[in-house]
């Protein structure tokens, strides 16, 4: 057997995905902390794993993949321990639509909102020209829009309110689902509820207005299935930061509205 | 089983779910719509949110035992998975992966390129009454802004850099290959369909690039492709665009 290498950051996010989908199935792998605030990603090390710059990768023997979702599926495809895509070719199709919705329309949302007050404040003192020549090494021309913007603090009101309206509509497109199936898209524990619970595990803490225990009552439900998991468990004891550790709200056996300020 | 497929003209989405059922021999009743002139809005099932939410743009939608299903590059997976025909992803996981990753690119990054070059070159047409029925407003956004021909230099020059780039890197693939992944397979329907339509509207992309212009012959040859065309009723499909997916919003 070959073994796994996985270059992520916090159990959140993108880099969270695999992580999780690699200890739900048993895998042992060598995890490499890249920090992320700290602009590792672009760091000549990591470039020559991954020239895209992009966190996370995932190295098993020769074999070096990115785009998390997508190396999420090679874990399932490639590794014995319990199957994280279901049999039926519908509940798969079902699966791959909620992940694509959910990286590429409502977590950038998300995202916006988590880089203006998470990620933005956690850089930005640091000395201006340290962080110019970190924004001038970030390989893709998007990210390095994507950092500007959230270490000056550039969202603008609308993009904002773009986002704030696209996390509303998403919570309750999953409040919805989640009131039809046990969980998202399929009647098993899969890849989608994995990328699900990196989106939006902080979820009545971010959106305390949005999302509780009387609003969303299937999303928290299906959160607190989530934590309970012991590979859940034991990957968000890999968090290092205040960010992460913003799971343990699940802890709270309820969380009415109007409870979290 | 039973599976409808509401299709518009084969280009772009359409061509891929249309040759994917072809190839894998998946018996469906077909049903033409009229993508470029909303149609999709004014069907029974539109408002079913894994239909209306699709970030693909004006898809065609697949029907399998009642559950509509839009997003063509997953329900050509779909297909795979329960048609008789040749395999349209490879076996190997490793090559799944690099199947489904060059997907994910041309997704994000040659879709929204390609329909706004095709949208602007050749407007869609929202029939009367079809806007306030669009449930997704950014979808809804993007018609009007085409519906008032706003694109803006920056983004039509973004677009062509888009499909310049998607264009090497579909040559330097090709360096060693015939298809894209060994065998013939979605990324080759899904590239094929975003791309073979830019060939008249950025031409210095594909200038010296044969490998490129072999390529697209042998898809537009293949029997499932060739089958899909002849589903065609206009002149040229190639000029038939309608909404594709959004320009990333940021990063």
């Amino acid at each position: 057997m070959h073994s796994v290498t996985l270059y992520h950051w916090e159990p959140n996010a993108n880099s969270g995905k695999p992580m999780l989908a690699l200890m739900e199935k048993g895998v042992a792998f060598h995890s490499h902390y890249v920090d992320m605030l700290s602009f590792d990603q672009h760091k000549p090390d990591y470039l020559a794993v991954n020239p895209q710059g992009t966190i996370p990768t995932m190295v098993h023997g020769e074999r070096v993949l990115t785009e998390s979702t997508a190396i999420m599926e090679y874990v399932d495809d490639t590794f014995g321990g319990p199957k994280l895509m279901p049999d039926d070719a519908r509940e798969r199709w079902r699966i791959r639509w909620w992940m694509k919705f959910m990286d590429q329309w409502l977590g950038p949302s998300f995202s916006m909102i988590g880089w203006k007050v998470f990620v933005g404040p956690a850089v930005r003192d640091r000395d201006p020209a340290e962080l110019q020549a970190a924004i001038d090494r970030i390989p893709l021309p998007e990210r390095r829009v994507a950092w500007r913007k959230a270490i000056s603090g550039e969202f603008g009101a609308e993009e904002l309110q773009e986002s704030q309206r696209r996390v509303a509509l998403g919570i309750r497109l999953l409040e919805q689902e989640l009131a039809r199936r046990p969980w998202l898209a399929s009647d098993q524990y899969s890849l989608a509820d994995i990328n699900g619970f990196n989106l939006a595990y902080a979820l009545p803490l971010a959106q305390p207005a949005l999302s509780n225990d009387e609003l969303t009552p299937n999303i928290m439900r299906w959160l607190r299935a989530i934590y309970a998991r012991p590979a859940t468990r034991a990957c968000w004891a890999l968090g290092r930061t205040s960010l992460v550790k913003r799971v343990t709200i699940l802890e709270q056996p309820h969380i009415g509205a109007g409870q979290v300020a | 089983m039973s599976v409808t497929l509401y299709h518009g003209e084969p280009n772009g989405p359409s061509l891929t779910v249309l040759a994917a059922l072809f190839a894998k021999e998946v018996p469906a009743e077909l049903r033409y719509i009229d993508l470029a002139g909303g149609e999709r809005h004014t069907l029974p099932f539109a408002q079913e949110p894994l239909v209306a939410m699709s970030i693909e743009g004006e898809g065609p939608v697949l029907v399998a035992d009642g559950e509509p299903m839009s997003d063509s590059v997953f329900l050509a997976c779909y297909l795979d998975d329960v048609g008789p025909g040749a395999a349209l992803r490879p076996a190997d996981p490793y090559d799944r992966w690099e199947t489904m990753r060059w997907c994910r690119q041309l997704i994000e990054r040659t879709a929204p390129a390609a329909a706004c070059l095709g949208c602007d070159a050749h407007p869609p047409q929202l029939d009367q009454g079809v806007l306030e029925r669009i449930a997704s407003l950014d979808l809804r956004a993007r018609w009007q802004q085409i519906t008032a021909g706003q694109f803006s230099e920056a983004q039509l020059a973004d677009s062509r850099t888009k499909i310049h780039q998607a264009a090497e890197r579909t040559e330097e693939r090709l360096a060693n290959r015939e298809w894209l992944m060994g065998a013939f397979s979605i990324a080759d329907l899904e590239s094929y369909a975003w791309l073979a339509g830019m060939v008249p509207l950025v031409p210095v992309a594909f200038a010296a690039k044969p490998r490129i212009a072999a390529w697209l012959e042998r898809v537009r040859a293949h029997p499932a492709v060739a089958r899909a065309l002849s589903y065609a009723r206009t002149a040229e499909p190639l000029a038939s665009w309608s909404i594709g997916p959004e320009i990333n919003r940021w990063g």
